[in-house]
């Protein structure tokens, strides 16, 4: 049994499989039809809901979001934007004005998206919209409303979402009441036909598999429960697994979904080490590591969209083992250390040895990631993440550089790259060719040979061999010529 | 300038005002009704099965394991489908392809449906698709353009381009005092509209009610109705909302036949709708092109020749040939013009027409080949396009009906800043040490007309309700075909209802080619001139209306009352006219399409100048788009608010078209292995920078009765060779292949 809050209003489900997506149950069961399919997996963003939970309120893409990760949490989809009696959120009335929305497909994604902005106060759209998708617009409208939206407050039914578990007396958010359109000529309802109720369980019908899942409340319970379940998968933001379901057809078997877990969400920070739990989502990375490796924090901005950041984590990006994940090969310069769990015994590996080869970490059955951990350390962090599109896109070659300096020369050199190999891999042999030298040009002309010892890259969709060899080794011309107060945000393209 | 608008037209009373769009709270709301969120009583979800190989023969399906799921209904294979009335190879309507219904065992290429599973819940049919796990006998797949013979063809039908020449192209070469000779090829691209493919099919005896996004309603009800044996009248197809068109969904293609087989096997209601994967496959794309061109000019850098020959793919059991060559005939003054097409057939889907079929691919190589011969030249880019400016139809000599090109060029270049360009590339670099890069393409796209019919009927109370079968896709249909209504009737918009989306409603022929506002425009004009006609008739013979007698001097409608023409101290209001007359409500009909001797008078197309600016990392290669100024001309913006955000939206394609948009094949299964918005992509917003549009003024007398000529296509010509320009300008380096991505800025 689950529950949340849809809308203003609490939803307890008696059952909810472990694979039923959010999108699924609102589409198909509840009739909540404003909420889109656009593509299943977490790129378009049409099936963006609001979720609130005792980290705020999050834009997440329903299409990869499981019924059971919404226990205790309060959920608004596009018909619940609107207020009491019908009354437009500044975000819709803009949209409107300003012609954000032209074939309405991708509208209810964007208002919610939008609406989730407006309500953290956040005006950087650029990243905020990254992850909606319009095939109309040209997206200038869309900025333009949301620019006019945020100079409104925040209407009082947003402020509504109290989690079931949190709230004291919930007010009524209002959120099914949406008016009759202005237009009486072009009524949303026209063209529909019988839908389904608004209210309701499941329809009859099978093909839901009754999968046993469970939602631990602490790493104690996680660890015992895995260790008598070794098969079974763990699912922390789904944005991985989801798409096994969704695209893949996969039977997941038995299941934990990790999100119930506080100890596995902190962020403990001393003044000797940075402690990340492995729950701790890629937006809240972002902001810790704002402060302390900032070009790590500008690599997360372009990882994935808003949607993505908000429900993907930090142990799911390491323990799913992608050679082309950007979370790792940052870590690694950063000399992380991986903190692995299997019952009551622990023990903690250099984060470059859990990936053995393309497809096999270092974790045994019944074990899992508990937490990631840097040394506290001067920030020398480089980070380039190159792609076919700049933003919301995955890394042709993402490459991490920490040289630290003494005297001029390289006292130590970590360097880490992300699609140059089957794994998130060092560099060592042009860590070798670097250390004791000065820091110059030659330095970096004196590990042309040392590449090729390292990586042996592969030639695919992204990108061939050949380039990802010379943008690999231009990445390290960039960090010198940085060090060097040259170019500094060689990515950043001012308009 | 002559005005051949109807006297009693007040344009921009409506026409031409900036008004939001009329669906916009629908849609922001999530109240607005797509295809699949419709969902009958006791419906079936069906889900067809995709063949994951591009060449071959399926061999084994497990129907048993996918039979035995609970919730799985019914499993359809070639061996057991109920048989179709009319042949899938047939052609029933002019814009029909050939499609798959699983006539048999052959896979041509992949995606094809090769099995239908029916069940209770989408996740029970989903899972019983799974289930048939097929096996494959696969052959070697062809999915490159030299990996097939090439052939030529007859222009006998839709798809297949005539070859055209103008003056002697040989002579041309000859004369020549330089020449370039390129050749550029484009990639596949797949229209990937947000709402993917959707119907919900359910038929009661022998009529058919149809849930689906359609650009063309009674084709597409005409369409359908074939393959079932059906009179066309006996569909219903209601598309009130397109979630994205693009040209996909014109044309019914298989996916759509097998649901309505389905709904007829099972007595049921069907739901079908495409996942993303499958929207690679069956549903149409713009096929992969090789271009060749070879332009001459004389010393002064006029062009003695255009010769542009196409080599365009299409599948092995269709004809759609992208007609790219023809972007080369209408645009430039040279003194020879010759486009040719040939094609290869190859193991993928059917392509069709993708927003600026032709024009899009062909002007990407015409704009590119036009910055290398001025390259050549010694020329700036700007300066050679209007010394080759054509005054008059090239080849033709025919007028122009309106060409406020020049203008375009003018503006777009002042607000771009093109002036201060340095002719050679490699010139520039921003404060960061980018490369910086300017680049710029000429717009150009015809402006067709098609048929359409349409009613307007003015009730007692003078208010007006107006029909027609109209298809909004996202251009704003609801909107500007209601302004231009109104405007035709005399009366504010609030005062009028209008009613589109359905196939019971008149014809609105086809939203496309960029024609649908001319058209279904010019159509609800003649609706509302014909109803005005009949109540300036009532009036003037009626003696209690100060209009009496008044009919030869002809009247004026606005704000919901006649007026003598000419005379504004004599008029009567609607109502009033009516009322005398009994109360009666007056209908009228109206219809268009272009008369073939107003066709043959003008060249009639619109232009445009589009200025790229890009950056590229000089060590990485990375590449952004920073600066995009379009300037456009195409007779009468109806809408501004709307017009503009097509072009915005059109820009953005060529950017897309340019350096994002390409299905890649795996070479062994020839499967596409980018089939999903995070491989195949598409812009973000995030991705777009400073973009500008200039809507150059254009008063077109002879284009239609509304001086309307499109602006949902154009926006993608001339931007795509903007780009690549910009890009060789910023590099020095001529990448001949689009998209450019950045291994092929690599070199030292």
């Amino acid at each position: 049994m689950i529950t949340f809050r849809l809308n203003g209003e609490n939803v307890t489900l008696e059952s909810a499989p472990a694979t039923r997506t959010l999108l699924d149950w609102l589409r198909e069961d509840r009739g909540l039809t404003g909420t889109k399919e656009g593509c299943n997996e977490g790129d378009c963003g049409a099936c963006t809901v609001m979720v609130t939970d005792e980290h705020g309120a999050r834009a997440l893409n329903a299409c990869i979001l499981f019924l059971p990760q919404l226990d205790g949490k309060a959920v608004r989809t596009v018909e619940g934007i609107a207020g009491p009696g019908g009354a437009l959120h500044p975000v819709q009335s803009a949209m409107v004005d300003h012609h954000g929305s032209q074939c309405g497909f991708c509208t209810p994604g964007f208002i919610v998206s939008m609406a989730t902005a407006h309500l953290n106060g956040r005006r950087d759209f650029d990243d905020q919209l990254a992850g909606n998708l319009c095939r109309c617009t040209g997206y200038a409208p869309i900025v333009r409303a949301a620019d006019a939206a945020a100079k409104h407050p925040v209407p009082d039914w947003m402020r509504a979402d109290i989690p079931p578990g949190a709230e004291a007396k919930a007010e009524g958010g209002g959120g099914d009441s949406v008016g009759d359109p202005d237009y009486a000529d072009v009524p949303g309802a026209w063209g529909r036909r019988a839908p389904e109720g608004a209210t309701g369980a499941s329809r009859a019908g099978g093909g839901t598999r009754a999968e046993a899942w469970v939602r631990p409340d602490s790493v104690d319970a996680l660890a015992e429960w895995y260790l008598d379940h070794p098969d079974a998968t763990l699912v922390a933001g789904a944005t991985d697994v989801g798409l096994w379901v969704t695209k893949g057809l996969q039977d997941l078997g038995d299941v934990a979904f990790l999100n119930g877990i506080a100890d596995l969400q902190r962020i403990d920070i001393d003044d000797n080490t940075v402690r990340i739990g492995a729950g701790v989502t890629m937006d809240r990375v972002r902001d810790a590591m704002a402060v302390l490796h900032p070009d790590f924090a500008e690599l997360i901005r372009r990882y994935g969209s808003e949607q993505v950041r908000a429900a993907a984590t930090i142990g799911g990006n390491i323990a799913n083992g992608s050679p082309i994940g950007d979370g790792p090969p940052c870590l690694i310069a950063l000399d992380a250390t991986l903190h692995l769990r299997r019952g009551d015994a622990r023990r903690d590996i250099p984060l470059e040895d859990f990936f053995i080869d393309y497809g096999k970490q270092d974790r045994a059955p019944g074990e899992f990631v508990e937490a990631v951990s840097l040394p506290r350390q001067e920030d020398r962090l480089r980070c380039y993440k190159l792609s076919k599109r700049f933003d919301q896109d995955i890394s042709a070659v993402c490459g991490a550089f920490r040289i630290t300096l003494s005297e001029g020369r390289v006292a130590e050199a970590r360097i880490a790259f992300g699609g140059m190999a089957g794994t998130p891999k060092r560099a060592r042999h042009v860590e070798a060719a670097l250390t004791g030298r000065a820091w110059d040009a030659d330095a970096v002309a004196a590990t042309w040979d040392a590449w090729a010892e390292d990586f042996a890259p592969m030639s695919d969709m992204r990108a061939s061999s050949a380039y990802r060899l010379k943008a690999a080794r231009g990445m390290l011309m960039r960090a010198l010529l940085e060090d060097l107060g040259g170019q500094t945000r060689v990515l950043e393209v001012t308009p | 300038m002559p005005d051949t608008l109807d006297t009693h037209v007040r344009f921009g009373s409506n026409s031409g005002q900036p008004i939001t769009r009329r669906d916009g709270r629908a849609k922001v709301t999530g109240g607005a009704t797509f295809a699949a969120d419709n969902s009958p009583d006791s419906v079936l979800h069906a889900v067809y099965v995709p063949a994951t190989i591009a060449r071959g023969r399926v061999t084994a399906l497990d129907t048993a394991a996918a039979e035995a799921h609970p919730g799985v209904t019914h499993v359809v294979t070639p061996q057991n489908r109920p048989p179709l009335q009319g042949d899938p190879s047939d052609k029933p309507t002019m814009f029909s392809f050939r499609f798959e219904a699983l006539q048999d065992d052959t896979v041509r290429y992949a995606g094809q449906p090769i099995a239908l599973i029916l069940g209770e819940t989408l996740e029970a049919a989903t899972e019983g698709a799974r289930l048939l796990n097929p096996r494959y006998e696969i052959a070697t797949p062809r999915t490159g353009l030299d990996e097939a013979a090439h052939y030529t063809f007859d222009p006998d039908a839709f798809g297949k381009p005539a070859d055209t020449v103008h003056g002697d192209p040989e002579a041309g070469h000859a004369a020549a005092a330089h020449s370039v000779d390129v050749t550029y090829e484009t990639a596949p691209q797949y229209h990937n509209a947000m709402e993917t493919h959707a119907v919900v099919a359910s038929w009661d005896g022998d009529r058919l009610s149809l849930d689906m996004p359609s650009q063309a309603l009674s084709m597409t009800c005409a369409g359908i109705a074939y393959y079932f044996g059906i009179p066309a009248e006996n569909v219903t197809l209601r598309s009130p909302y397109l979630g994205g068109g693009f040209g996909s969904k014109a044309i019914p293609t298989g996916p759509y036949v097998l649901a309505v087989l389905a709904a007829r096997m099972t007595g049921r209601p069907v739901k079908m709708m495409l996942t993303r994967q499958q929207m690679f496959g069956p549903v149409g794309h713009r096929g992969q092109t090789r271009q060749r061109l070879r332009l001459g000019t004389d010393a002064e850098g006029r062009l003695t020749v255009l010769d542009h020959a196409g080599l365009s793919a299409t599948s092995t059991f269709d004809d759609f040939i992208e007609p790219a060559a023809n972007a080369s005939q209408g645009l430039y003054a040279a003194g020879a013009l010759r486009s040719t097409h040939s094609a290869v057939r190859l193991d993928v889907g059917t392509p069709g027409p993708m927003r600026a079929p032709g024009e899009a691919s062909g002007s990407a190589a015409l704009e590119c080949a036009m910055d290398e011969m001025a390259e050549t030249l010694g020329m700036d880019p700007l300066e050679f396009r209007l010394r080759n400016y054509a005054e008059t139809e090239p080849g033709t000599g025919k007028p122009f009906s309106s060409k406020a090109l020049r203008e375009c060029y003018a503006q777009g270049a002042e607000r771009f800043g093109w002036a201060d360009r340095p002719l050679q590339p490699g010139q520039m670099r921003d404060a960061d040490g980018l490369r910086v890069g300017w680049g710029m393409g000429t717009a150009f796209f015809p402006c067709p007309m098609f048929m359409a019919e349409a009613n307007a009927t003015l009730r007692a109370d003078g208010t007006a309700m107006v029909e027609t079968s109209a298809a909004d896709m996202g251009q704003g249909a609801w909107t500007a075909l209601a302004q231009i209504a109104a405007d035709s009737l005399g009366l504010p918009l609030d005062q009028v209802e209008f009613r589109a989306g359905h196939s019971g409603l008149p014809d609105a022929g086809v939203a496309g080619g960029s024609g649908h506002t001319a058209t279904a425009g010019s159509a609800l004009h003649a609706a509302g001139g014909d109803v005005i006609r009949q109540l300036g008739e009532i009036a003037a013979a009626d003696p209690d209306s100060p209009l009496h007698g008044a009919g030869n001097a002809g009247f004026t409608a606005r704000d919901g009352r006649l007026y003598v023409a000419g005379d504004d101290s004599r008029s009567d209001a609607f109502a009033d006219i009516l009322a005398r007359a009994g109360g009666a409500e007056v209908s009228g009909a109206g219809s268009a399409s272009r008369a073939p001797e107003a066709a043959e008078a003008h060249a009639m197309n619109a232009h445009g100048a589009v200025f790229a600016e890009v950056k590229v990392d000089p060590d990485l290669c990375q590449m952004r788009v920073t600066r995009l100024v379009g300037a456009f001309a195409a007779g009468r913006i109806i809408n501004p608010r709307l017009a503009e955000s097509q072009l915005y939206g059109g820009m953005i394609w060529g950017l897309s078209f340019a350096l994002h948009e390409e299905a890649r094949h795996d070479p062994a299964r020839g499967h596409i292995v980018n089939a999903d918005l995070a491989g195949y992509h598409v812009p973000v917003n995030a991705d777009v920078h400073g973009l500008d549009v200039i809507s150059v003024h254009e008063d077109d007398p002879y284009v239609n009765a509304l001086g309307v000529k499109g602006v949902g296509e154009i926006g993608i010509t001339g931007t795509v060779g903007a780009i690549g320009n910009a890009i060789w300008h910023a590099t020095g380096k001529r990448v001949r292949r689009f998209p450019i991505r950045i291994d092929d800025l690599l070199g030292d």
